[in-house]
């Protein structure tokens, strides 16, 4: 059985195992930050309001990616989930690399590296069998095509998925569209969604300002 | 990991069965919350259950989940579920959350209890 990580990553992986465009994105990255949150928070180590992320215990879980998150909680200064998810934005490419070598070592995905006009290498993650990337991409759906109280886990599987830019993956922009009240009654209903959702916003209207500032 | 700052009581009226946390809800007390609110589902034989918030002084996202366990778990036994009394600093939460979309509010026990007849 694989984790919240595992599963936001494998639904960034296109069919033919490349790591999709949105998995790129400071999105996913922030995405990918909230799911080690709430996995952290699953396990006891930490829980969040609205004001701070609170440290409960710094012993280890045992799993590479929640660990190095976890130890760089330990080290910082207090601070809000939003905070924390924009301070840890650095450590998405490790965290990335972290959680796909995993999947690899599970036996869920498998590397392989080409090279483009003999010189540009490509990675690729192809998925194995397909099993637990189908499994993430059904529930999402069963939570959306539903009209029961999702768990705590598919809500948060879906928000982060909508937060991070990864629905349109696999649903059309006019699905999303025809799904969008029920995207935002059950998609966001979890604290760290939430800080990841502001974090985001954040980063976009910063975007924003830089772009109308004068030239000269 | 620090104690918790959670009691928790049930009580039944005629109508319904109640569930009172008063103090913190946070990740410490989170687990007993939930097997209140998890037994007083199975107890109550389809009678509705309402969380009586007006003493929960605190709530966090560890604590903020139990709610949406609670309300499916409800859901699935066919029990109504809802809150009421929530406090301010509760309430604020729960609507950031969106969780007042999801689950039914009344401002205090008598509204929950007229409510439910």
């Amino acid at each position: 059985m694989i984790g919240l990580v595992e599963e936001l990553v494998l639904l960034g992986i296109e069919d033919d195992g490349a790591i999709a465009h949105t998995a790129g994105s400071a999105d996913f990255g922030m995405a990918l930050i909230g799911a080690c949150l709430v996995e952290l928070s699953n396990q006891g180590r930490i829980d969040a309001d609205l004001d701070s992320l609170r440290l409960i215990s710094t012993a280890p879980t045992g799993h590479p990616v929640l660990d190095r998150v976890l130890a760089l909680l330990g080290d910082g200064d207090q601070g809000t989930v939003e905070q924390w998810v924009t301070r840890l934005t650095i450590e998405v490419p490790e965290l990335l690399r972290l959680t796909l070598r995993s999947l690899v070592t599970r036996g869920v995905l498998e590397r392989t590296e080409t090279r483009f006009l003999w010189v540009l290498r490509s990675r690729r993650y192809p998925v194995i069998d397909g099993r637990e990337q189908k499994e993430a991409k059904l529930r999402i759906l069963a939570t959306l095509l539903g009209d029961d109280l999702p768990s705590p886990q598919d809500t948060v599987l879906l928000g982060l998925a909508r937060v991070g830019g990864l629905l349109e993956a696999f649903l059309s922009v006019a699905e999303i569209a025809r799904l969008e009240g029920r995207i935002a009654q059950v998609g966001g209903i979890d604290l760290f969604v939430r800080g990841v959702e502001s974090a985001i916003r954040e980063v976009q209207a910063e975007r924003a300002r830089a772009m109308m500032l004068p030239m000269f | 990991m620090t104690q918790s700052a959670l009691k928790t009581t049930t009580e039944v009226t005629p109508t319904a069965r109640l569930v009172v946390p008063v103090g913190r809800l946070d990740f410490e007390a989170s687990s007993s919350f939930q097997q209140a609110i998890e037994n007083t589902i199975k107890e109550a034989g389809g009678a509705p259950v309402i969380v009586d918030c007006a003493q929960l002084d605190y709530v966090s996202s560890a604590g903020l989940r139990v709610f949406l366990v609670g309300a499916r778990a409800a859901k699935l036994d066919n029990v109504p579920f809802c809150v009421c009394g929530l406090v301010d600093a509760v309430r604020r939460v729960f609507v950031v959350s969106g969780f007042d979309k999801l689950i039914a509010e009344h401002p205090d026990r008598a509204a929950a209890l007229a409510a439910i007849k």
